[in-house]
């Protein structure tokens, strides 16, 4: 189907293709490749060599650090284990922690450390260990927005696999906030010695330098059997790069290489291109707390303006999936039942109308090139708009000044984020009133007050509909307008079988990852 | 400045008869000089360096944060690097830990010196090949158009070259890539890091070397040549061909001597070219060199990293300046 696809842009082009591309569903094609599906039985052995971003200037070594690459956040990820993970079914699955419990009021939470677990030089993992590696967490700088809610001193140990975090509130979601960033440490490791500091990960440390490493199998992973003898993680500055080495047979997988690369591998048959839907949230922020977007109507026409197909088609080359305003599109309790937002150029002319808009005016629609397609969006969006008669001007910014001068306070950017993740990660995160990221500077009573049901309520029914509810505010009323979810892209060799299907942080789960004959 | 500075130490000593002693004395005294110009001059260099960052929109802490890091803990952040300081004391801090080895930590938290101890020797090694082959591909090239001028092989020497120096590093390292590795796999496309920091085989050095060369071969021998045509109507020069010395004879040993300044001179700009065309290249090669660490650490606003890069380098271009300055002085000083 990939084939097809890329075929038919190649013909067509553009928008000559759109009616042809129409016709392929998005984000199931990525099950056509072997890679990412378990192909037979898995053979043990070989050297996986696996490309993945990150600038030399930014590398860091320090599990609980600022990542900023995805190369330094890969080897941390497979030498050390957090508490939970990200799942397919499920949004949060286990990892060094068994199971997890919590109190009847929701704000005690106790998780319990998976037997047999032992650190990479043989010493079992203790509650100990834990306590002091969140604790240690919970005191870097973004250890508050890490750890939402739960103070140092209420992360504590009961007896020796039982570990207890109390939370200031009552929280139904609290897992997922372990999911990311809790590696797990020995206790008492210095800062000199993180670098040397044995993990409970699939893969041990060999060499490190300048960002380059190469890990070697724990046989006694607590997680089962590891297939590969050796992982071998190269950093590269620049996708096209990393793609140029895939093609050239010096890597095996290009780990997150984007639609650009994936179009210059589409030609090669032998290259699987393997898709990760729900990737990437790239939405047009519009602030809800004054200005031209306050009114909602305003908003919601502008939600109909947008040609969401076309979006997908010329800025993510086909490579994602049409959205529908709402953040956390690969959480299983995504509310697929609210209807599609299509384009409505009569019905946002009139909603317009009624909240007096201003259309003599030119409004400036601030974006930035930090990934592929952000500006490009921006472009386009401008384009559509202009067809309703609404005078947009794109502005682009180098990424500093943005961070400084626009997000959270523009009245009209572009953001993305990486991390797809639940949809009540992003109420809490982006949307609730307060909220540290709350990029339209939104504050909705009504929501509030859902989210915050959501997250004290036990029962799973009820919570469920709350939960609905949530998603039905969010749509019709937040300042996002969210047309689009990029696919992640992973380029792999023809040997690579069982790459992790997960958006996000999940790419870096090659625990189950094996190479045939 | 310090050229003038040579010759007029030059011109004020000529007079004194030259024992052996004073001679070497004086040449040191006058490296010593020009030594302290050069750190001095380096010195404003990455004072100009802080300055810039400080213009920038944003800061390292901004540009380092974490999407969920709150105004508050980016602030402190800021503290914890010392940020909020004025722009001269953290330079002041900087430069005086500077002898010491001492190059600050990144925005981080990395020691600066661990983060360009392996990219520096990859990208000396990088440019001092490139540096080596431009000399010998230009002093050859150069010298072979010389021997016959408005010969065949002068007029397709001065041709390729003039396009050779015209093309950027961007367009010579696409068109390397796709002709030596993607087309014909002859090369590793990208340089792969052995476990010791420096590229894994050799062959991921030809590609990179080749891309920063060709345009500063161009260059370099349009002035071989050029300081080649000067010399031929020397009078010593006339005198060796009217002796009915061989035209090869005549070019090495009479000419070239007299053309030394200006092509040291010439190869020296090209150290700075070289090293400036090393961040498009190694990033194009993936090449574990300074380059790339000065690319994302512009990004981040990353003062020290920054100015570690640059005083790096800069330090390795004023010594080839100096170079370049004492072989000019001791041509020169040779001649009567």
């Amino acid at each position: 189907m990939n084939w097809t696809r890329r075929q038919a842009l190649g013909a067509g082009g553009g928008i000559g293709a759109a009616v042809l591309l129409a016709a392929c569903g998005g984000g199931k094609d990525a099950s056509s490749s072997p890679a990412d599906s378990a192909g037979g039985a898995p053979r043990k052995g070989g050297t996986l060599r696996i490309g993945a971003l990150g600038r030399s200037s930014a590398t860091t070594r320090d599990p609980h650090g600022n990542q900023g690459n995805e190369s330094d956040y890969l080897i941390i990820a497979l030498v050390y284990d957090t508490l939970t993970a990200p799942g397919l079914k499920d949004n949060t699955v286990g990892r060094l922690a068994s199971g997890w419990k919590a109190s009847d009021d929701l704000k005690t939470w106790r998780f319990t450390i998976a037997k047999g677990a032992t650190f990479h030089d043989g010493s079992p993992v203790t509650a100990d260990d834990v306590v002091w590696s969140l604790r240690r967490l919970r005191n870097t700088p973004a250890g508050a927005a890490r750890l939402p809610g739960i103070k140092a001193e209420n992360i504590t140990a009961d007896g020796k696999d039982t570990v207890v975090l109390v939370s200031d509130y009552a929280n139904a979601e609290l897992p997922l906030l372990t999911r990311l960033s809790t590696f797990v440490l020995k206790k008492d490791t210095a800062d000199k010695d993180i670098v040397k500091a044995p993990g409970t990960g699939p893969f041990k440390l060999d060499w490190f330098r300048g960002g380059n490493a190469r890990l070697l199998r724990n046989d006694k992973w607590h997680g089962g059997q590891v297939h590969l003898d050796a992982i071998e993680v190269t950093m590269f500055e620049s996708p096209q790069a990393m793609a140029n080495a895939l093609l050239g047979g010096q890597i095996d997988v290009a780990s997150n290489a984007g639609a650009v690369a994936a179009r210059t591998a589409a030609s090669r048959k032998d290259i699987q291109v393997v898709r990760r839907p729900n990737d990437m949230a790239m939405p047009i922020v519009m602030r809800t707390a004054d200005g031209p977007f306050a009114d909602v109507r305003v908003r919601e026409a502008m939600k109909l303006v947008v040609d969401r197909e076309a979006m997908v088609k010329q800025v993510l080359s086909g490579y994602g999936t049409v959205a529908n305003d709402i953040l956390g599109t690969g959480d299983p309790a995504y509310a697929k039942d609210i209807p599609q937002r299509k384009r409505d150029l009569a019905k946002a002319k009139k909603l317009l109308e009624e909240a007096n808009f201003d259309f003599s005016k030119t409004y400036e629609l601030i974006t930035t090139e930090d990934i592929p397609g952000l500006a490009e969006s921006a472009t386009l969006f401008a384009h559509q708009a202009r067809e309703a008669g609404i005078k947009v001007e794109v502005v682009k910014q180098e990424s500093g000044a943005f961070y400084d001068k626009t997000w959270l306070k523009g009245e009209f950017y572009t953001t993305y984020w990486g991390t797809n993740d639940s949809v009540v990660f992003f109420a809490s995160k982006t949307m609730v009133t307060g909220a540290g990221q709350n990029e339209a500077g939104w504050s909705e009573k009504d929501f509030d007050d859902t989210y915050r049901k959501v997250i004290g309520t036990a029962d799973k029914k009820e919570r469920a509909t709350s939960l609905r509810e949530l998603q039905q505010i969010e749509y019709d009323k937040s300042g996002y307008l969210l047309w689009g979810m990029a696919d992640g892209i992973d380029l792999a060799g023809p040997k690579v079988r069982n790459l992790p299907k997960l958006p996000g942080y999940g790419r870096v789960q090659l625990e189950n990852v094996w190479l045939a004959r | 400045m310090s050229e003038a500075a040579i010759e007029g130490a030059e011109a004020a000593a000529a007079p004194a008869a030259p024992s052996a002693l004073r001679r070497s004395l004086r040449a040191v005294g006058r490296a010593g000089v020009v030594l302290a110009k050069r750190a001095l001059m380096l010195a404003v260099l990455l004072a100009v360096v802080f300055a810039a960052i400080e213009l920038l929109p944003g800061d390292a802490a901004s540009a380092t944060s974490e999407r969920g890091e709150s105004a508050a803990d980016t602030a402190a952040r800021r503290h914890l690097l010392g940020l909020d300081r004025p722009v001269w004391e953290r330079f002041g801090d900087w430069m005086t830990a500077l002898p010491t080895g001492d190059l600050g930590t990144s925005a981080r938290g990395e020691r600066v010196t661990d983060l360009l101890s392996a990219p520096f020797p990859n990208t000396l090694l990088l440019g001092a090949t490139a540096f080596a082959v431009t000399l010998a591909a230009a002093l050859a090239l150069g010298c072979w158009a010389a021997l016959r001028p408005g010969g065949a092989v002068d007029r397709i020497v001065g041709f390729a070259s003039g396009i050779a120096l015209a093309l950027p590093e961007f367009v010579v390292s696409i068109g390397l890539l796709l002709v030596l590795s993607l087309w014909t796999g002859l090369l590793p496309a990208v340089t792969l890091t052995a476990p010791d920091g420096s590229p894994a085989s050799w062959t991921m050095l030809v590609m990179p070397v080749l891309a920063l060369a060709v345009p500063q071969i161009g260059w370099n021998a349009r002035i071989v040549r050029g300081a080649l045509a000067d010399q031929a109507g020397a009078p010593h020069v006339t005198a060796a061909r009217l002796d009915g010395l061989s035209p090869r004879r005549v070019l090495l040993r009479h000419a070239l001597p007299g053309a030394w300044p200006a092509i040291a001179t010439g190869a020296a700009t090209s150290t700075g070219m070289l090293l400036g065309g090393a961040v498009v290249v190694e990033t194009l090669f993936n090449y574990p060199g300074l380059g790339t660490v000065l690319a994302g650490a512009v990004a981040d606003r990353d003062t020290p990293v920054i100015a570690g890069v640059v005083a790096c380098t800069g330090a390795v271009i004023s010594l080839v300046l100096l170079g370049a300055d004492l072989i000019r002085a001791r041509t020169l000083g040779a001649r009567p």
